[in-house]
């Protein structure tokens, strides 16, 4: 019955489609790009898409210039997203009967917006796919298999379990930096000059992340924020361990491995699956490159992928080397490679050579220093800060904060959301200004739940255990501001 | 261009899908076609036209027989989100207003008489092809499950009829799929969708209103339509899908309008309680008394109401009537000219006392404002009623009621200014009225910033009374457009409080660049304020308390409070 039963099964749907195919009556089937559950018969397919494009057209009506972002039912949250003009990612997201499917809106777009992201950074836009190759098999391909593997993160059980209201105090689509005394940033600094240098003449960017927070980068924002991304998902020692319990907001506790996409992936072209779980481990000399057991069945020798950054307007191969809990990510520019392997091989000795060195004793004084998973902890408060400019967060750890009730995390979510469409409201009727808001709510159990927006920074608090007064919950933000946040959200 | 029901929808079968699309390119199609010029004339400034009250000072309906009569009403239809003011061209409304809109803060004292009015403010001539209507900041659609217009706040429902058959295309596909679709979001744009069996209700919005307000503001229209014709207009549907619902509903437009626009200025409409006039606690119990009396020789309920304020209510024992229905029953009454003219006995509706059944309603103006209603089951005793009302009128002239309504009508509010400085110096028993005489002469500084510690406003609702008192606007918040930004406050922060899985909360702080806004919710009461954004919390907190102290000290002059509130 209707288009929930095809999702029952899985809890989810995620589709892509392409409104400027498939405009003749009949030819329907042509805007679909991508549907999950593959195994959704055809027609639900096309009842969902039929819904969103009548949506999408209806709300165009009144608001040309924006787009349609959720319809809101009873029983289902379908979220969208128009990734690039015309192509729209819609995700589906079934309600249980308890409260635990509250989720936000602007949480369930993140997932579409990070999905976008790193599949434009392995296979540049979906358009241009398109336009390559109009037969749309090229595109297809492409996203079966990158968002099979993509939503495999967040598979538990036979289900998808998407960001619920539990997950109210992390913040998809930022990076979480390591603080790095003094002494040791000038020792990151030096390394990245070393990186830089390793091809000679042409300046090579990197990154370098311990455990799963950046310690520096050379991209700009929004290219270090998908690289960032692609590496806690997948290449830093944690995602190597396949069965390592994650605390990033990235991963999820369990890791299920995807197993092949689909048996019908006939006419993709194989191989390329930088997400496929388990495709890379750490070599001896260590680099981290893709398993040849675990991943192609052509038995060519895999090569060094090659991704599209946006921003900085170039492709760049990029190279893995992980030292202990160090991982570094050096980028090298495609055009000034002649030969791509060669030339890799000589930057990876040159690296070696160079910076290994270096590296050890990056490690060591990060490690020495490292306060461990709970090292942000604040006692008293769970929180996240927020800054959306740099693209950067900073939360409780998640061990942490599960320990607020869920009321407490209810009300925090619905805060966020009401947060989130303030936000969008000040930046239409002001895009160059941030504007400062405040909330603090003494909760039915007696919680303070704040949100605090200070010149475009963000912070979001759960207070349990404070005095009754809302002067109490004042204090605390001042204090946490005035110890934590060099002050940014001090009154004064 | 109206489909047929559909009683055995397959949900699977791509058909709605396919009849929603073709709808909708229907819809485009004609979205794309030239537009008649006086459209593109006055496109640049529809924009800025204020939506979400036009409309109200328009009593002129389809069936043309209502006039306007809102004398005692200010020009507050000009204002809103406007930014510059409406072009002349305007259907040749906007031109009698004159040209200085927002040059004059101060509402126009004597609106134009109404017969000066256009013919209405429903722009008869706009349908969803027009830009006009388009940009409209708020419309207001009630439909049949066949997609039958049965009404709309801008335009004339027959053109319309297409674009109500979108509406029903989108609500029964999710409905088919055994779903209920609450709302959409597009950028600025909310739309709400509200089904009540065979009657559907949206509402098109760019006024940032909180889904729980909108849909609030649905459920009162659809209260609105039970009170003029009941639930048992189902029936209708019943027996034939294709029923035509807008006939039945004809000559009301007024009273939709005008309940749209109490959805700007109204508190009621969101905090579900009523607000009395302000009296001398033995002046109310003289009208309390008589209405007693009458209520105890068969009527079911005995209100006496001046304009939106409660003087004074009665019920038979056992009946209670609910805020909802006195909202809904005196916007009836104060927006249908016919019932200020001439004693009335007209069949309506208390949809939260009984929606299936009628009730028979006397009413009668003893002046300009003040009106008695009397609801009986009977539909035979017009004349038991009058004869009531007759001995209700005699009580009140000889209690010298009535002038003393009229004084409070004028000079009762509450002002912030007069908030007491100690309210432990100030007499329990001080009207209102005199302690704005004590400080008057000191309020020319306050002014500049509202009250003591940059308060500028406060509602606070007795929970166990359903009963609100607010205060008056101060200087700063003079216009309508501030007025009404500050009620949207209250209805985000009301629904903030009020959240279905996680409330009600029990105090809520909030700063944004217009307001400091407070919310402190308690069993007894709950307190909505506003201040002046550079409020200090700790000040801001002292005045809250004080605030409900002054509202406890003047209690049983501003509250409906007593023995005739506990005799139901």
């Amino acid at each position: 019955m209707g288009f929930s039963a095809a999702a029952a099964g899985d809890g989810a749907q995620l589709c892509v489609f392409d409104l400027r195919r498939g405009q003749q009556e009949g030819q329907e089937l042509d805007k679909i790009l991508f549907f999950h559950p593959a195994d959704c018969p055809i027609l639900l397919q096309l009842s969902v898409i039929g819904l969103c494009e009548g949506i999408v057209t209806f709300t165009r009506i009144f608001s040309p210039e924006e787009d349609c972002e959720v319809i809101e039912s009873e029983k289902r949250s379908q979220v969208f997203y128009q990734a690039e003009p015309d192509i729209w990612m819609v995700l589906v997201v079934e309600k249980t009967k308890d409260n635990e499917s509250t989720w936000r809106c602007g949480a369930l777009q993140g997932i579409l917006k990070e999905a976008h992201s790193l599949f434009t950074m392995f296979h540049g836009p979906i358009r241009t796919l398109l336009d390559r190759q109009p037969s749309a098999e090229l595109a297809r391909g492409h996203l079966r298999t990158f968002l099979t593997d993509y939503l495999s993160d967040f598979h538990v059980g036979k289900k998808l379990q998407f960001p619920t209201y539990r997950d109210s105090l992390k913040e998809r689509g930022t990076i979480q930096m390591l603080t790095v005394p003094r002494e040791v940033a000038l020792e990151v600094q030096s390394l990245t000059t070393v990186l830089g240098s390793c091809l000679g003449n042409v300046t090579c960017q990197s990154l370098i992340l311990f455990e799963d927070l950046l310690v520096s980068t050379t991209l700009p924002p929004d290219d270090t924020l998908n690289l960032y991304t692609y590496a806690v998902l997948r290449l830093t020692p944690r995602a190597l361990s396949s069965n390592a319990s994650s605390w990033s907001y990235l991963r999820k506790g369990t890791s299920v491995n995807a197993g092949p996409t689909s048996s019908s992936s006939n006419g993709t072209t194989a191989g390329e699956r930088p997400l496929l779980r388990e495709k890379f481990s750490k070599g001896k000399d260590g680099f981290v490159a893709p398993d040849f057991a675990a991943t192609e069945v052509c038995g060519a020798v895999p090569l060094t992928p090659i991704l599209w950054f946006q921003q900085a307007e170039e492709r760049m191969y990029l190279c893995i080397y992980q030292h202990k809990s160090l991982t570094i990510l050096l980028l090298i520019p495609a055009s000034s490679l002649i030969n791509r392997e060669e030339g890799i091989a000589h930057v990876k000795k040159q690296m070696l050579e160079n910076a290994s060195q270096k590296i050890v004793t990056v490690e060591q004084k990060l490690t020495r220093g490292w306060g461990g998973e709970n090292a942000y902890h604040v006692s008293g408060y769970r929180y996240l800060l927020v800054d959306p400019d740099r693209r950067v967060s900073r939360a409780s750890p998640p061990g942490k904060v599960t320990t607020l009730a869920k009321d407490s995390l209810l009300a925090l979510n619905r805060l966020r959301q009401e947060v989130d469409l303030e936000k969008s409201r000040y930046r239409r009727s002001d895009p160059c200004h941030d504007k400062d808001f405040e909330v603090c709510i003494r909760t039915k159990n007696n919680t303070w739940v704040i949100a605090k927006i200070t010149r475009g920074r963000e912070l979001y608090m759960a207070l349990e255990k404070g005095g009754e007064t809302l002067l109490y919950a004042s204090t605390a933000v001042e204090k946490f501001s005035n110890r934590y946040c060099e002050g940014a959200f001090s009154t004064d | 261009m109206d489909p047929p029901p559909n009683p055995n929808p397959n949900p699977t079968d791509a058909q709605p899908q396919a009849e929603a699309g073709a709808r909708l390119a229907a819809l485009s199609l004609r979205g794309g076609r030239d537009l008649p010029p006086d459209f593109e004339i006055h496109e640049h400034h529809l924009d800025d036209d204020d939506d979400d009250d036009e409309g109200y000072l328009t009593a002129a309906s389809r069936g043309g027989s209502s006039t306007c009569a809102w004398k005692g009403l200010r020009d507050d239809d000009r204002d809103g989100d406007d930014v510059s003011p409406p072009s002349p061209s305007s259907s040749g409304y906007a031109g009698e207003r004159g040209s200085s809109l927002d040059d004059d803060p101060e509402p126009e004292p004597d609106p134009e008489p109404a017969q000066d009015w256009p013919r209405d403010k429903k722009h008869l001539d706009e349908d969803d092809a027009s830009s006009s209507w388009r940009k409209r900041k708020k419309h207001f659609f009630i439909l049949s499950n066949s997609g039958k217009p049965i009404y709309s706040r801008y335009g004339d429902e027959h053109k319309l009829a297409g674009f109500s058959a979108t509406l029903q295309a989108i609500i029964s596909f999710v409905e088919n799929s055994g779903d209920h679709i609450k709302f959409v979001r597009s950028g600025k744009h909310q739309i709400v969708f509200l089904v009540k069996g065979p009657i559907y209700l949206v509402c098109i919005s760019c006024t940032e209103e909180s889904y729980e307000g909108l849909r609030g503001q649905l459920e009162l229209m659809y209260g609105q339509l039970l009170l003029i014709l009941t639930k048992s207009v189902n029936r209708c549907f019943e027996k034939n899908p294709k029923f035509d619902m807008a006939p039945l509903l004809g000559g009301t437009d007024a009273v939709f309008l005008s309940l749209i626009h109490a959805f700007s200025w109204n508190p009621a409409t969101f905090l579900h309680a009523y607000t009395c006039l302000p009296l001398a606690q033995s002046t109310r119990q003289a009208a309390s008394a008589v209405l007693q009396d009458v209520a105890d020789s068969g009527v079911l309920f005995a209100l006496l109401m001046c304009e939106h304020k409660v003087i004074s209510l009665v019920g038979a024992q056992k009946a209670t009537l609910h805020p909802d229905d006195i909202l809904l029953l005196a916007n009836f009454i104060l927006s249908s000219e016919s019932f200020r003219t001439s004693e009335s006995f007209s069949p309506i509706c208390l949809p939260r006392y009984n929606p299936m059944a009628f009730l028979y309603a006397y009413v009668h103006f003893f002046d300009e404002h003040t009106f008695a209603t009397l609801l009986t089951t009977r539909s035979d005793a017009f004349y038991d009623l009058k004869d009531s009302r007759a001995r209700i009128q005699n009580v009140l002239l000889k209690s010298n009621v009535l002038p003393e309504v009229q004084r409070s009508l004028h000079e009762s509010a509450l002002h912030v200014e007069d908030l007491p400085i100690d309210p432990s110096s100030q007499s329990a028993s001080q009207p209102p009225q005199s302690s704005r005489d004590m400080s008057s002469q000191s309020l020319s500084s306050e002014m500049a910033i509202g009250g003591p510690a940059g308060l500028w406003h406060f509602i606070y609702k007795s929970v166990y009374l359903d009963q609100y008192v607010s205060s008056e606007f101060p200087s700063s918040i003079s216009n309508q457009k501030q007025q009404k930004r500050l009620y949207k406050a209250y209805q985000k922060l009301y629904a903030s409080m009020h959240d279905k899985a996680t409330g009600p909360h029990k105090t809520q702080f909030r700063r944004d660049e217009d307001y400091v806004l407070f919310c402190w919710i308690t069993q007894d009461f709950e307190l909505y304020a506003a201040f002046n954004p550079l409020a200090d919390k700790t000040q801001a907190i002292k005045m809250c308390n004080r605030v409900c102290q002054w509202v406890r000290d003047l209690e049983n002059e501003i509250f409906v409070y007593g023995e005739s509130a506990l005799s139901w």
